[in-house]
């Protein structure tokens, strides 16, 4: 039974209320202080300034090889430093260490939860860290003896309470930088397991990450169910922009390769661009024939091109700065996953729920 | 049952965190999209010829390109 409203209770409930209607009012003169001050810099859209740029000319980008081997659908890819070798994970548990040049299996680890939708190589080349439905994730080193059993050697990083959506190491193999769908974002420290910070602030399940160019200083940036793409300050935990244009979930955000923009794929089936310096949207990459949804999107290596991963089974490639499709590329047989393009930008990896990996180039 | 004043003390310190955090993003310095754009132009520009993928190197050069046949599945 609700016990009775002393008289202090009541003038306490009654100052609450005011402070906050007061927060309130104070959080929507800056939500629209913030919609004008971003507007003012809107003097030019990114495809004119882009105008006197030569146009590209014609694609040819073939499947150059397929890695067969997983048993279901392929949920996330991460190539080597070596430019060579990749890590790819599956709804089926399994782990995968392949040699892209030959197709070679070079490890295999079964994990105790199925649905591994994140994975990524260690810079040093020696370990992979992947996790999901068992909501850590943890770091597999790998061994030159095929033999030795790697589930032996595991090491449980990460702790969520909710899967593991996307995970990265830093520029060592020391630290790795999680999102969950419990919402929250996390850095760890290998070797210790240790929780160093975390990034509270999306209202929803956080789908991807990418960690800003090493040139760029600490910082990242988170996509999300909540349709808000967040750029984080990996040593405060603070967020310091964020935007939310999107119509639907982020499935995948990737720097531009000089670290002052960053592109995101979404359910709403554009990819867009966003200046960091700017604070705005300054692009979209969409057609009224593309209806499905975007799972992943990466740059080439001068950041004109970017490749999306798409729902439909297909691989749209698009002019960064002109706003144009340049090409479409077919091939896969179910949707597209994942999509990196490798270290030395030689190439792109898709990885897709037809249980393949493609290398096109 | 709780009385309404914990609930409200909840939604009060949300609210503070939430202009807190607007207040950190309205404070940021901006720089107009000519100026930003021309920069992102110019980054592609000088790193156009070493672009792979973008110029399309020849087989000999893209370990991914062998000179094989490829295979009709």
């Amino acid at each position: 039974m609700r016990s009775p409203l002393t008289p202090e209770m009541a003038t306490q409930e009654v100052q609450l209320n005011e402070t906050l209607a007061h927060l309130k009012t104070e959080s929507e003169t800056l939500k629209t202080k913030l919609e004008e001050e971003r507007a003012k810099l809107h003097d030019v859209e990114l495809h004119q300034v882009a105008e006197k740029v030569e146009g590209l000319g014609q694609f040819v980008m073939k499947t150059r090889r397929t890695l067969k081997g997983h048993g279901n659908k392929v949920l996330c890819m991460d190539w080597c430093k070596d430019k060579r070798r990749i890590v790819s994970s599956s709804q089926d548990g399994k782990v995968i260490v392949w040699d892209a040049f030959t197709t070679n299996k070079e490890h295999a680890v079964t994990m105790p939860c199925t649905w591994v939708m994140a994975c990524a190589y260690a810079p040093s080349g020696c370990a992979v860290a992947c996790g999901g439905l068992d909501n850590k994730c943890s770091v597999y080193p790998l061994s030159l003896d095929k033999n030795e059993n790697l589930a032996a050697k595991k090491k449980s990083v990460a702790m969520h309470t909710n899967y593991l959506s996307a995970c990265s190491f830093t520029n060592s193999d020391m630290q790795i930088l999680t999102s969950s769908g419990d919402g929250t974002c996390a850095l760890w420290d290998v070797e210790s397991g240790q929780l160093l910070q975390s990034f509270h602030g999306h209202a929803a399940d956080v789908l991807c990450l990418d960690l800003a160019p090493s040139e760029t200083g600490n910082t990242f940036v988170s996509g999300g169910c909540d349709k808000k793409a967040n750029v984080w300050d990996m040593r405060s935990g603070q967020c310091i922009q964020s935007f939310e244009t999107h119509e639907s979930d982020i499935n995948s955000v990737r720097y531009y390769p000089s670290g002052d923009a960053f592109a995101s794929g979404s359910d709403d089936a554009t990819c867009r661009l966003y200046d960091l310096r700017a604070d705005r949207e300054v692009a979209i990459y969409s057609k009224e024939s593309i209806i499905f949804g975007v799972s992943s999107v990466d740059f080439s290596l001068s950041g004109r091109l970017l490749f999306g991963g798409y729902n439909d089974y297909t691989i749209n490639v698009w002019d960064v700065l002109k706003g144009t499709r340049v090409s479409i590329l077919f091939g896969h047989e179910n949707r597209v996953s994942t999509l990196r393009v490798s270290p030395d930008g030689t190439a792109f990896c898709t990885g897709s729920w037809d249980h393949t990996l493609r290398i096109w180039a | 049952m709780m009385s309404g004043r914990t609930c409200s003390s909840g939604h009060v310190v949300q609210a503070q965190k939430l202009v807190d955090q607007l207040r950190v993003e309205a404070g940021m310095e901006r720089i107009k999209i000519s100026l930003t754009a021309a920069d992102l132009v110019r980054f592609c520009q000088d790193h156009r010829r070493s672009d792979p993928l973008l110029t399309g190197i020849s087989a000999s050069s893209n370990p991914f390109k062998d000179k094989k046949t490829c295979r009709l599945l």
